[in-house]
């Protein structure tokens, strides 16, 4: 559910990765070089043995030579004045050829999707969020895939390209031109489309209530006075809320379907403001987690409910078992600060229930929670909460606790190591039933961010994704026609989205083999985990899947992970911050990608004959 | 053969040649075989031969637009293929290969920006050169509306926005009516009066004839003739007089003494005007007076087309 993969600080991923130090080689800096230096080096071991083939050892020589020089300087007489001139033709042909057609149809389908999208969702933000994002996502990697696949083969096709080759036009000044006139085209068409998206989701999801004036009743203190009111709002969109005022008529619902209303007072009347908090831009400080078993034991893992590739393990009700998150760099900036000026630790945690026996359905599981100083024992008193299933809970802990002595203390001097650890307990209350979690299921808040930024950050990573598809189409267009440019950069962009998959395969590491034990067992029916006889076609077959699963291996090493991409939008649906680093990164790739692709497609280009028929 | 002209030689090929290879690499067509040429400085040079002998391979190669299997060749001292040599060069494609979707102005516009041509100086030429071809009127028009005749013209107006010291031209006067193409033909006389280099390829001789100071003939890849225009043409054993206003006596007496030094009369008749120059002259006369055209007897020499003079050979 939430998003959850280890962003590395920026310049760390850059220079060492996940590794020790720079030496190691998993930087990506160090992984970027390697692959540019292979496809170098086969490019021109490839070119020149193409030559050899030709033209004989001496002229193969001499072309290789020619190539490689003048293809360097090349690069460096590069020239912003003509790069923008065909990026201005490249828009201007676009345009002509009625690309903004894509807008009307993006207008059809916000028109439509209204009908379709039900705003009795549990969470509908996360539904129109995902919906728009993918609508745009979509829609713009197959325009950006027709348009910059298509253009440069236009242009061979109809001869066009020879009056622009036989002016000082360098072939990388054509390749960039084009990248640049669609990225500019793109990101004019995506800002559009994000500014109706932003629209769209506010004006789906804005609504009000009044109050049932019939279910109002009085609070009344210890004493008896009436210290406010409580009741619950009309239905409006599927849902009513629970409220609560103070004796002035001011306060907030209660959080429904993933947002609150504040509530003001008019006379004697009870006025409810619009809907609040459906856009929201968590920023979770995350934590190491790590289980107890049912005896008290530290495990690496909880209890498997059934399905063993579960993202979830699970701990058993009212016994030892818990789930433990350690969070390093806690200190008093971490702790949020109430109107009075007192401080909490705003927690928040996602509860996976599953219930071995029925109970009393309506009646959620309870939990407790509490924080311990890893270092010296302390805890905080156990604070029991109802188990709301998948859904985001929030518990604000004062920094003033007791512990289970009730002695008073307080989190930031008692709770939290010197080197700012704290651990966070949860345990499920009810016997026989079970809580699961992951690591991303409990976390720090820390000071939320603008939804809007994080929204323009979802789409900066549509944008990078259409940069990327672009790139990919326009260097495949320089050696390739039109339509096997399109279907060959479609097929590296799937790839890209099952990148993981594809890698798996690659590896040996997923069942049924590679590419064509997997086509064997699919016609002979065979099952993925049945071992096959070793006979002789059986070993040609390994034979062959070993060398497909090492050109995959090469593939893969280029491809662009999309999924990544699909994660950061999927921070915004879940409504998470993007964190800088990760959007450092994905601007990193992507230009990098750029880079690469342009060089390729320099060299694809220039040693091309463009009048060759 | 060649070292008549005065000017430094502009392109040179050595052994120049081209062959068509299928995907395989194996030999389709050797397009062209061990071309040497040299075109020089302020000339006009013609490329003459049937489909398919090799000239517009061969501009190509001069182009960059495709590589040599074998030779050399070199523009301005550049390899064929160094871009930087764009820089001096113009080129009018046999179908004026331009972006439809474009008007005159952009074209031009979009064109000039290729080059280091300050924005000021673009603008004006553009100014010129539209009036140049003829084509100011239709200049905010997309070329996709374009006759065959304007997109040559706009065709022209593009390679010579750099003000090019050589310009190639591939059919110039292809799709272009009578008009156009004397027009064209004047423009490539201008041109060479300027002091630029023109090469030119064409299927129409007598447009070459009329242009051209020397001509290569190419057939089946092969370079079978290379000279001046005029020097080849000529046929040594005719002599040719042109006369006006010569009387019947007059004549008479040439035949005499024509006999008399032993030499053979060819043929004494008053010549008849190309077709070219009787269009040219309706066209002219109707533009000055305009109106229905009376044809007969004393109109059908062509309107005040000139009396041609009288021929002997």
């Amino acid at each position: 559910m939430v998003v959850e993969n280890e962003v590395l600080p920026y310049l760390q991923w850059l220079w060492r990765g996940d590794g020790a130090s720079f030496v190691d080689g998993k930087g990506a800096l160090v992984q970027f070089a390697i692959i540019a230096l292979t496809i170098f080096v086969l490019g021109l071991v490839g070119g020149f043995l193409v030559a050899l083939v030709r033209q004989g050892p001496v002229r193969a020589g001499e072309i290789t030579y020619r190539t490689l020089v003048g293809g360097f300087g090349d690069l460096f007489r590069l020239s912003f004045r003509r790069i923008a001139a065909l990026a201005s033709l490249a828009i201007k042909e676009s345009l002509r050829r009625r690309v903004w057609v894509a807008l009307v149809v993006f207008a059809m389908i916000l028109l439509f999707a209204s009908w379709y999208l039900g705003v009795n969702n549990r969470e509908p933000a996360r539904l129109y969020l995902s919906f728009v994002t993918a609508a745009t996502s979509y829609l713009m990697l197959l325009l950006s895939l027709v348009l910059a696949a298509f253009s440069l083969p236009t242009d061979i096709k109809n001869k066009t390209l020879y009056t622009v080759t036989t002016k000082p036009v360098r072939s990388g000044d054509i390749v960039l031109g084009r990248i640049l006139g669609f990225t500019v085209l793109g990101t004019a068409l995506l800002a559009i489309m994000a500014a109706a998206s932003w629209f769209f989701v506010n004006g789906a999801l804005a609504h009000t209530h009044t109050v049932d004036t019939r279910s109002l009743e009085a609070i009344r203190g210890a004493d008896g006075e009436t210290i406010g009111k409580e009741g619950e709002t009309s239905r409006d969109a599927f849902h009513t809320h629970p409220f609560s005022v103070d004796a002035e008529g001011y306060g907030f619902t209660d959080q429904v379907s993933e947002h609150s209303h504040a509530l003001t007072a008019d006379g004697d009347a009870i006025v409810v403001g619009p809907a609040e908090g459906y856009l929201r831009a968590r920023v979770p400080l995350r934590g190491k987690i790590s289980f107890l078993n049912p005896q008290g034991v530290p495990v690496a893992k909880g209890i498997s409910v059934g399905n063993e590739w579960s993202y979830r393990s699970f701990i058993q009700g009212s016994t030892q078992a818990a789930a433990v998150w350690t969070f390093d760099g806690v200190n008093e900036s971490t702790l949020m600060e109430y109107e009075d000026g007192s401080k909490y630790l705003p927690v928040a945690a996602i509860v996976r229930v599953y219930r071995s026996y029925k109970g009393i359905i309506e009646q959620a599981i309870q939990g407790s929670i509490q924080l311990r100083n890893p270092e010296t024992g302390v805890k905080s008193t156990l604070r029991v909460f109802p188990a709301k299933d998948f859904a985001i809970d929030s518990f604000e802990f004062a920094n003033e606790q007791t512990d289970t002595d009730q002695n008073d203390i307080t989190i930031l001097d008692d709770l939290v190591t010197e080197d700012g650890r704290i651990e966070v307990i949860i345990q499920c209350l009810d016997r026989g039933q079970y809580f699961g979690f992951a690591q991303a299921d409990c976390f720090i808040r820390l000071p939320e961010g603008s939804p809007l930024w994080n929204f323009v950050k979802g789409f900066l990573s549509i944008w990078m994704q259409m940069v990327i598809v672009i790139a990919v189409a326009v260097m495949m267009s320089t050696f390739l026609s039109g339509p096997i440019a399109m279907v060959t950069a479609i097929t590296f962009i799937v790839l890209g989205f099952f990148r993981t998959f594809f890698l798996q395969i690659a590896l040996g590491e997923s069942y049924g083999g590679g590419p064509v034990e997997s086509l064997v067992r699919l016609v002979t029916q065979m099952n993925v985990m049945s071992p096959f006889e070793r006979t002789p076609s059986v070993d040609a077959m390994k034979a062959i899947d070993g060398v497909l699963k090492g050109a995959m291996r090469a593939v893969s090493n280029v491809l662009p992970d999309f999924s990544t991409y699909l994660d950061r939008v999927r921070y915004v649906a879940e409504g998470f911050s993007i964190p800088t680093d990760a959007v450092l990164h994905d601007l990193t790739v992507s230009l990098a990608y750029v880079v690469g692709m342009a060089i390729v497609g320099y060299f694809c280009l220039r040693t091309r004959e463009v009048a060759k028929s | 053969m060649s070292g008549t002209s005065p000017g430094t030689a502009v392109i040179e090929t050595r052994a120049l040649s081209k062959v068509y290879r299928d995907f395989w690499g194996r030999q389709k067509v050797r397009a062209l075989k061990a071309l040497d040429l040299e075109v020089y400085q302020g000339e006009i040079f013609g490329l003459l031969g049937p489909n398919g002998s090799g000239k517009s391979t061969t501009i190509k190669l001069l182009l960059g637009l495709l590589f040599p299997t074998d030779g050399q060749a070199l523009v301005f001292g550049k390899e064929a293929t160094d871009v930087s040599k764009n820089e001096r060069i113009g080129y009018l494609p046999e179908e004026s290969y331009l972006y439809k979707f474009l008007n005159a102005e952009e074209t031009l516009d979009f064109y000039g920006r290729l080059f280091d041509i300050p924005a000021e100086v673009r603008k004006e030429r553009i100014e010129k050169l539209l009036k140049l071809v003829g084509i100011d009127r239709a200049r905010k028009r997309q070329l996709r509306e374009y006759s065959k005749g304007m997109t040559r013209r706009i065709g022209l107006a593009q390679a010579l926005i750099n003000d090019p010291e050589l310009i190639l031209l591939d059919e110039p006067t292809s799709g272009l009516d009578p008009i156009g193409t004397r027009e064209m033909k004047d423009m490539i006389l201008q041109l060479r009066d300027q002091g630029k280099t023109v090469v030119m390829c064409s299927h129409l001789l007598a447009d070459v004839q009329d242009v051209c100071d020397r001509i290569a003939i190419l057939h089946q890849g092969e370079l079978k003739e290379l000279g001046r225009v005029d020097s080849l043409l000529t046929v040594e054993d005719v002599t040719q007089v042109r006369a006006r206003n010569l009387s019947d006596d007059c004549k008479n007496e040439l035949r005499d003494v024509i006999q008399r030094h032993g030499g053979d009369l060819l043929e004494m008749d008053n010549p008849t005007t190309t077709l070219e120059d009787l269009f040219l002259s309706i066209v002219r006369d109707s533009e000055e007076r305009p109106g229905r055209r009376v044809v007969g007897p004393q109109s059908t020499a062509g309107g005040d087309t000139p009396a041609p003079p009288a021929t002997a050979n």
